[in-house]
């Protein structure tokens, strides 16, 4: 397969496709605050994931980009224009739907012409365009059908297709995976994924999955009741959430949460409960001087516990075995610390364990998150 | 018990009581529907008249009397189809362009939405009089508009045409809700996501119209035209209260024909044959109509 040029028939000779939000709000009547003084700028090209829970307002935030929806505060700029309050066609963005918005009593080939024809390019370029297109997404033989004729990944790949023949200054991705079947979402995920390698352009995707956030995102953006929680690279979002609530949404198994209060043993610190009790050695425990006897919450990732830990007594504790989930790569153990609930992921397979076992648990060297346990933001030093 | 030495009951328990429970509709519509078509189909066939008493066989006499009147055949059948085709058209226009309107949210929406509903609950025959006497050359208020604006009064209901007009604008006043209604119920079902994907790939309103809510919204058109042109070929009763077919026979349809031959003349043989035509017209009609809903909705 040749690799075909970038760009459609008008590439954008500017190419300053950046996306800035300032302060953007977005009010549904009285009540609803959908959308809070969001501040974010895309860079030209990058691939952004909104990512969080439903109702979290990321949905909403991107139909703003797109112009379906009214802004009530802030502004939007597309490139250096402001775009506030021009219609949706005027944006030059293109937007993928999850369940595809496909046009469905028209065939492939019109799908990926329409939006061309709008335009009033002549046939000949429309062809020209579609045909590099299905040559990125491997359409050719699917041009003469309709779209109820196709599956699900099929479908989607032709909204793909609609929206690259375009060749906007932006895609937007309204949780185009969400409808597709588990084994599917994966391998459109990587689709995509080389697609913006291809078609290098600025795209914000929507997304409920924080896997298919961290896997696609150049940067993920954590959104929660209508406000960015933390924006970073997926490494910097995992490794330092900014508080308990991306801690607890980034990652797979959860990040497991303890109640503990601070002590000072010696030179020490430690996070000590009825259960538990842990020498502190991570940087943030120099932040960490001030809360000495106060409570804070811990939070440990699952596949950073390791079974067993005899050698470094000060950073292990014991635990209940109360479930044991056999994945054949690993085991998944759902322990009872206390009163609290320890996940631990990664065990290696062949370990017998049985529900009533009692396991000694050792936390990997750095691995420790502390949180304020009024304001749920990490304390960091 | 019997059961056990007589053998099988022709119908077992169940099917008992379902005959039971279909009885009294079966009944009804045989006393009401079956019977008084089979009286109509004999009557076509017979000189059943008042003063035929013997109501003599004449075979397809009357059949061959109503398909060579010059009458039914240059006027009420050209008059039935244009009535159909024109009545359909013009509510089903006006219908979807007043269900499009509506499809916006604006203030007062809900009363508007109400307010067009209102000619739904008018009887016809009240519509038609209020229409005859609107229309009225001596006592109609669009003469007094017209003659209060300088311009001459129209014998409104005494030339052919106007009269059919007139007919016409009663009927399309009368189902263009009917259409909004339905039509409006479809447009809000249809999917939100490809109007966006519309907006977004930059669609006039016109291509939209054209080339998305049209095709999307077929199914439910082609049901409201199939079951309105039915209903359309047999109006009687605004035409009758409006014109009673006049002037002369010039604004007869197809039911008004048959009515004035059985009820009027009392030529039941004759009027039943023409009834039993018209039906056998619409029984066509109907076949062919539904057979292209079939093929569009397929599509």
């Amino acid at each position: 397969m040749s690799r075909p040029e970038a760009g459609g028939p008008e590439k954008h000779e500017s190419c300053m496709a950046s996306i800035t939000l300032s302060k953007l709000n977005k009010h549904y009547g009285a009540l609803h605050h959908a959308v809070k003084d969001v501040d974010l700028t895309i860079a030209d090209r990058e691939f952004v994931a909104l990512v969080g829970p439903s109702g979290c307002g990321k949905s909403t935030t991107l139909r703003m980009i797109a112009g379906l929806e009214d802004i009530s505060g802030g502004e939007i700029r597309i490139g250096e224009r402001v775009v506030n309050h021009l219609p949706p066609r005027d944006r030059d963005v293109a937007m993928v739907f999850q369940n595809y918005a496909l046009y469905q009593h028209m065939s492939v080939y019109d799908n990926l012409a329409f939006g061309l024809r709008n335009k009033k390019i002549s046939e000949a370029e429309i062809k020209a365009a579609i045909d590099r297109a299905a040559e990125i997404l491997g359409l050719h033989d699917l041009m003469k059908r309709r779209p109820r004729q196709l599956s699900g990944g099929q479908q989607q790949r032709v909204a793909l297709g609609r929206c690259i023949v375009r060749n906007p200054v932006a895609f937007l991705f309204d949780e185009p995976l969400s409808n597709l079947d588990a084994k599917l979402r994966a391998q459109m995920r990587i689709e995509i994924k080389r697609l913006h390698a291809q078609v290098p352009t600025t795209s914000v995707f929507v997304t409920h999955d924080q896997v298919e956030a961290m896997t696609l995102g150049d940067r993920v953006v954590v959104m929660r009741d209508g406000r960015v929680q933390q924006a970073g690279t997926p490494l910097v979002v995992y490794n330092n959430p900014v508080n308990r609530f991306v801690a607890g949404f980034i990652g797979a198994p959860a990040m497991n949460f303890l109640d503990v209060t601070i002590r000072r043993e010696g030179v020490v610190l430690v996070a000590q409960s009825a259960a538990v009790k842990l020498a502190i050695t991570e940087p943030s425990g120099e932040a960490l001087a001030a809360w000495i006897d106060r409570p804070v919450v811990m939070g440990v990732r699952p596949e950073h516990l390791v079974l067993g830990g005899d050698g470094v007594l000060s950073r292990s504790f014991q635990a209940n075995v109360e479930v044991v989930e056999q994945l054949g790569s690993e085991i998944l153990l759902e322990t009872r610390v206390g009163q609290a609930r320890v996940t631990v992921a990664r065990v290696a397979p062949e370990t017998q364990l049985a529900a009533g076992d009692q396991v000694r648990l050792s936390v990997q060297p750095g691995r420790l998150h502390f949180f304020d346990p009024n304001s749920e933001a990490a304390i960091t030093a | 018990m019997s059961s056990k030495t007589t053998g099988r009951p022709l119908f077992g328990e169940q099917q008992r009581f379902m005959l039971l429970l279909i009885a009294p509709a079966a009944v009804l519509l045989t006393l009401f529907q079956v019977v008084p078509i089979a009286i109509g189909a004999n009557a076509s066939f017979r000189d059943w008249a008042l003063y035929n008493p013997k109501k003599t066989w004449v075979g397809l006499a009357h059949y061959q009397a109503v398909l060579s009147d010059p009458e039914f055949l240059w006027v009420v059948l050209p008059n039935t189809f244009i009535f159909m085709i024109v009545s359909v058209a013009g509510a089903l226009v006006l219908g979807l362009a007043l269900a499009l309107l509506l499809n916006r949210p604006f203030a007062g929406q809900k009363l508007v939405q109400t307010v067009l509903l209102v000619p739904l609950m008018v009887a016809p025959v009240i519509a038609a009089i209020m229409m005859r006497w609107m229309f009225n050359d001596q006592f109609g208020i669009v003469n007094a508009v017209l003659e209060g604006l300088g311009l001459d009064g129209q014998p409104w209901l005494v030339e052919r045409w106007t009269a059919f007009g007139v007919i016409l604008m009663t009927d399309i006043w009368l189902w263009t809700p009917w259409y909004t209604l339905l039509l409006l119920a479809g447009l809000q079902s249809l999917p939100r996501e490809p109007f966006e994907a519309a907006a977004i790939d930059g669609t006039s309103t016109w291509r939209v119209f054209t080339h998305l809510t049209l095709p999307m919204l077929r199914s439910v058109i082609v049901v409201c035209v199939v079951i309105r042109a039915i209903d359309a070929f047999r109006t009687f009763d605004i035409v009758w209260t409006l014109t009673g077919g006049g002037p002369g026979r010039s604004t007869e349809l197809f039911s008004l024909y048959a009515y004035v031959l059985a009820f009027l003349s009392l030529d039941f043989g004759r009027g039943s044959a023409a009834a039993i035509i018209g039906g056998i017209i619409i029984l066509v009609v109907g076949a062919v109509l539904y057979r292209v809903v079939d093929r569009l909705a397929r599509t």
